[in-house]
């Protein structure tokens, strides 16, 4: 047969594994396995312990379950209560009011947690009761925290550009310093849109209960946690620790910050141990199928050819921006964003390279497309821990969040027309 | 008879996720270590090798409990919809492939232990490891993965209501 034949073949089996329900990690491993039996005549269990046990031992990758346990070490403490309180005070006078504590504490949360599922359990839990005891209107409660909720991919650290930062070799720190400014253009889209519903609403109708409670003195409670975040970038940034010294000292003061409030005991110690262990496990497990499908993928020689297919195109930056944001919004409705990336990057990799596309930039505009895909029907990760939480239909809490998406879609129009934004502060990091 | 066999199995399942548990701690420690001798100029070989080997023996000792606690990502979008007889076809045809790919994968590194025993391999790395140990471990976590989804397959046609852990 010939290797179109095969091509076809090969990715009617990834599709028909995934999806039929098969764990992702089993998948890409049975679909790696198939693919090399179909293309060479390599000995390829042999191939594949050898590619699985070099990138599951790898040292950049004990940066994953650090991050992972710092997020559920400050996930188990008094975090969310305090979020709300220490910044109801500074939000409750813009327009827009207290629904800009969704945004911000969002922000503030995703800057301690890699994924953007546990941002907005951690900041809807508290903020959706006292939103709605103030009724602010459901939708504009739901659609900012389903937006500002996807920062956790965006701003550092986060899980999914580790795992792009391993797939495609580039240096984790430079991702996590060119997430910043992008991840705080987000947000500042965000609130800039609500600023401009709260103005639009006029201000004469006020919201009831707003000056009762909430003082000053509840905003220097999130002075730890806004020094923690800072001690850990500027580690990374001033190149004092690595991504993974960070995520030591990241866990070291996620646990000094618990027992100072008093939630660190044996019970929540060890939840969050077991609880990062078993993502990390997961995460972990996909990777390993990963690196056994790109090797696969080289000997299928499909990246190579789809490079080449695409380079013949002579397609303008724009127009190959256009149809990646397609394509991995259309992915996105089907896979959450870790598959997404692992299970495209030995195809796109090529592809990105080869158009001159710098690939901290691209790692950068890729988290805002996978954030997009968060929060589109019918698989968006985002959504579903909404559903549960706000106890509404699905489709109400994606016309909420529509919104936002065409927010987003501004932010990777700014991002292409402004690479900057993203390359400016690992430049002047390197430049040191 | 059969609880009490189910109860052990999920009992190894979670004593290997404690084990795990303590290789998160390892690794933290070990990069604390390496941050504290860099700071004070002090050489200690081999330190990242061994952060490498504890992240292997973490993700690997904890695959089957992470699988027992339904912590594994799939895409469930099509099958949630079937009813409950095609369903459990769905979770058949799954854990027979899981099944598939679980044996090879542990009946391949088991082989890559193999060798590197055989023939004395060292890690290239300052530390000169005997790389089987490390990967004894991985071994361990590899093989009872298969005993978790076998178990699961069992489970799966035995039960007529099974539902997936």
């Amino acid at each position: 047969m010939d290797e179109f034949g095969l091509t076809l073949i090969f990715l009617f089996i990834l599709f028909l594994f995934l999806g039929t329900g098969i764990w992702v990690a089993v998948s890409l491993i049975g679909v790696a396995a198939i693919g090399m039996i179909l293309f060479t005549d390599r000995p390829v269990g042999d191939a594949m312990a050898t590619t699985i046990w070099g990138g599951a031992s790898s040292w950049t990758l004990t940066a994953l379950p650090l991050f992972i346990w710092m997020g559920e070490i400050l996930f188990r403490t008094k975090l969310s209560e305090n979020l709300f309180r220490g910044l109801a005070p500074l939000m409750r006078h813009l327009p827009g009011g207290l629904l800009h504590v969704n945004i911000a504490g969002c922000t503030v949360f995703a800057a301690i947690s890699g994924s953007s599922a546990a941002t907005v359990a951690t900041v809807g839990k508290m903020s959706i009761p006292e939103l709605r005891s103030r009724q602010y209107p459901e939708k504009m409660i739901i659609g900012t925290l389903a937006g500002a909720g996807t920062l956790g991919l965006l701003i550092p650290p986060s899980i999914t550009l580790i795992i792009y930062g391993i797939t495609v070799n580039e240096s984790i720190a430079q991702l996590f310093i060119a997430g910043i400014l992008p991840g705080l253009m987000l947000a500042g889209l965000f609130m800039g849109y609500v600023a401009i519903w709260g103005l639009l609403r006029g201000r004469r109708k006020q919201f009831r209960g707003e000056k009762t409670e909430g003082s000053f003195r509840d905003v220097f409670q999130l002075i730890p946690i806004v020094l923690l975040i800072v001690g850990v970038m500027a580690s990374i940034y001033t190149g004092f620790a690595t991504a993974t010294e960070a995520a030591v000292l990241g866990v070291g003061g996620a646990l000094i910050l618990s027992a100072l409030q008093g939630t660190l005991n044996w019970t929540t110690f060890r939840e969050s141990l077991l609880g990062a262990t078993r993502t990390s496990a997961m995460i972990a497990f996909i990777l390993a199928g990963s690196t056994f499908l790109s090797l696969a993928m080289g000997f299928t020689g499909l990246p190579r050819s789809l490079a080449t297919w695409i380079g013949a195109l002579e397609l303008t930056p724009w127009v190959l921006i256009f149809a990646l944001l397609l394509f991995y919004i259309v992915l996105g409705c089907f896979l959450d964003g870790i598959s997404s990336v692992v299970l495209t990057m030995a195809v796109i990799e090529p592809l990105i390279r080869q158009a001159g596309f710098d690939m901290i930039w691209f790692g950068i505009f890729l988290m805002v497309v996978v954030e997009m895909a968060q929060i589109t029907p019918p698989v968006g990760f985002n959504l579903f821990v909404l559903q549960s939480m706000a106890k509404k239909d699905m489709a109400f809490i994606a016309r909420s969040a529509a919104p936002m998406f065409c927010i987003m879609i501004v932010a990777v129009i700014l991002l292409t027309l402004f690479p900057e934004v993203a390359t400016i502060l690992p430049e002047t990091m390197r430049n040191q | 008879m059969l609880a009490r066999v189910d109860h052990a199995l999920n009992k190894l399942y979670r004593y290997c996720g404690y084990a795990a548990a303590v290789f998160m701690v390892i690794i933290g420690v070990l990069v604390f270590l390496s941050i504290i001798t860099r700071y004070f100029s002090i050489y200690v070989p081999g330190l990242t090798e061994y952060s490498g080997y504890s992240m292997a023996a973490a993700s690997f000792l904890a695959l089957a409990y992470t699988f027992n606690a339904n912590g594994h990502i799939r895409v469930e979008i099509l099958i949630s919809r079937f009813n409950p007889k095609f369903r459990r076809i769905a979770e058949f045809w799954c854990l027979g492939v899981a099944t598939w790919i679980s044996v090879y994968f542990a009946w391949y590194m088991s082989k890559l232990m193999y060798i590197s025993w055989k023939f004395e391999e060292r890690s290239e790395g300052a530390d000169a490891t005997l790389i089987w140990k490390p990967q004894a471990l991985v071994v361990i976590g590899a093989v009872i993965l298969c005993i978790a989804v076998v178990h699961n397959l069992i489970k799966c046609i035995m039960t007529k209501d099974y539902e997936p852990r």
